[in-house]
């Protein structure tokens, strides 16, 4: 063991210039969205504050979305091109999409408490979101079980692939069920909805910066830092087996 | 470059929705029906009466009937004592024993609904309610020489009739003294509130609207002809009132849950980073000593 491979001196290097521009723009884009949010946009009378937690709630799904939409993406790639890159993506995408799932599903059910008086319903919005929460909690831990490095990058790839109707059912249930109680924000709320509020053009204004945030800048950067620090972990491990086996 | 360049839109498109957010904010919020708003009371504004809101209390005035409705929270937690003091405050009424008084369970709660007489110039019809530490109140004072008016909620007898006749007929009974067979029925009248019956009589009219399980029912003595224009009022200030309900406290749950979570990501990022470089120097330092 002379010398460190290259993989692990290349990563060590300085952040690029625009991860950091990105993470400094999310950073102060959170805080910017959050003031919008908290002390910008009004009080809905009927709900209180605990309505402000929509600035979150909502965006916080979608986060998810282009996160295991990563995943996803990743998945396919990896599978065409044997690219290892694709595969960190792939997980990454796992790790962020699951801690946007978690805040969207755990906001949802702290706004539903005053709302709708009760933690949880089994209602087909939840329903799908908690099953979607631990499909891609499966991930990590059947990707934890698998040791050869090949098979578990291949059969991770599948798994996130198929994993993503997970997301798709749960972004589609609630215009497609109509026995469910939860609101729709765009267009009109199923019957049996509970309640919803109007986008007024202050919702709109506080949740639009809110939705582009978590949208994009949230799940990317939080991804490259992530894939980065993954093509470390990787060439780490690569080094003590080379350690151990000389 | 172009990199750059993408970077410095994103942040442009960002500053410019939050620019766009704060000067829409002071525009004001988007209303349907013009509603009066403190702290936690949402009172609707009644049309051709005279505003004279203060900065917790709703109270619309409407002068040729002498009629004031008033909606407020008192922070007394006993009910008769909370009506006591909020007609004593507006109205400077010492209030008695009242001639009518029961209870009845609304969509947002249990209502005591009571009436008040004060001989021949003032009757309150007022409904109240425990609300947090206090109690809402909100009544109706008559003051008209010529009318003597009570405004109120019945629990229906039957709940599958929709005809307020039965709860019209008790309402006579216990505040006038009459006999509901005094009156004859007139036809039905339309209001925005709804479909409401009307009986008339020689120095009387009563008048009644079934909403959900109760009736409501106005009577009034003497002729003055705006006791619908009164009832409409009253009932559109009892069926619009609602509570901003105080949910800060799951806000703050929320926000805590999100900190925790976004905290938890973003450290196990520096935690295993860290741990990278711990690992890093040791095998450096492995590599370092081997000859």
């Amino acid at each position: 063991m002379k010398s460190l491979p290259m993989d692990l001196r290349k990563d060590t290097s300085p952040m690029p210039r625009l991860l950091r521009v990105l993470t400094v723009i999310t950073v102060l884009g959170f805080a910017g969205t959050l003031a919008l949010g908290l002390k910008v946009a009004g009080a809905d009378i009927q709900q209180g504050e605990i309505q402000r937690i929509f600035y979150i709630h909502m965006p916080s799904f979608f986060g998810a979305f282009t996160a295991f939409g990563l995943t996803l993406i990743g998945g396919i790639i990896y599978l065409a091109r044997k690219n290892e890159t694709w595969d960190r993506i792939a997980l990454a995408g796992v790790e962020v999409g699951l801690a946007f799932s978690l805040i969207n599903l755990l906001t949802g059910s702290i706004w539903a408490r005053p709302i709708w008086n009760t933690w949880w319903t089994w209602d087909p919005r939840l329903t799908s979101a908690a099953i979607m929460c631990l499909t891609y909690a499966a991930y990590l831990m059947l990707r934890a079980g698998i040791d050869d490095p090949g098979k578990r990058r291949a059969f991770m790839s599948v798994y996130g692939i198929l994993a993503f109707v997970t997301v798709l059912i749960t972004l589609f249930i609630i215009r497609i069920v109509p026995e469910t109680i939860h609101p729709v924000i765009v267009g009109a709320s199923p019957q049996n909805a509970q309640g919803g509020f109007e986008a007024t053009s202050g919702v709109v204004i506080a949740l639009a910066p809110s939705l582009l945030l978590w949208l994009t800048l949230m799940p990317i950067t939080i991804i490259w830092h992530r894939v980065r620090l993954e093509a470390r972990i990787e060439a780490m491990n690569q080094l003590k087996l080379q350690a151990l086996s000389e | 470059m172009m990199m750059m360049r993408t970077a410095i839109r994103i942040v442009a498109l960002i500053g410019a929705l939050l620019t766009t957010g704060l000067v829409m904010s002071e525009d004001g919020e988007e209303t349907t029906t013009p509603y009066f708003q403190s702290r936690a009371l949402n009172v609707p504004i009644l049309a051709g009466w005279e505003d004279q809101s203060g900065e917790d209390f709703a109270q619309f005035h409407l002068a040729e009937a002498e009629a004031t409705i008033r909606a407020a929270i008192a922070p007394q937690d006993d009910i008769i004592a909370a009506v006591g003091a909020d007609l004593n405050d507006a109205f400077g009424i010492e209030v008695g024993q009242p001639i009518y008084q029961d209870k009845v369970n609304l969509a947002d709660g249990t209502w005591s609904v009571l009436v008040f007489d004060y001989g021949e110039e003032t009757t309150a019809s007022v409904m109240a309610r425990l609300a947090g530490g206090g109690t809402v109140v909100i009544s109706f004072v008559e003051r008209d020489p010529a009318a003597r008016t009570a405004l109120l909620t019945v629990a229906q007898a039957d709940d599958a009739l929709d005809d307020p006749t039965p709860e019209i007929a008790f309402a006579i009974e216990s505040l006038t003294g009459m006999s509901p067979s005094d009156l004859s029925r007139a036809e039905s009248i339309r209001l925005p509130s709804g479909e409401w019956t009307v009986y008339a009589g020689a120095s009387m009219s009563a008048m009644g609207m079934v909403f959900g399980n109760d009736s409501y029912v106005a009577l009034q003595e003497g002729a003055p002809g705006n006791l619908a224009a009164l009832a409409e009022a009253y009932n559109r200030t009892l069926l619009g009132f609602f509570i901003t309900p105080d949910s800060s406290h799951y806000l703050a749950l929320g926000m805590a849950v999100v900190f925790v979570i976004l905290g938890a990501l973003v450290g196990s990022l520096f935690w295993r980073e860290r741990g990278l470089r711990k690992d890093l120097a040791l095998l450096e330092q492995l590599a370092g000593e081997e000859p």
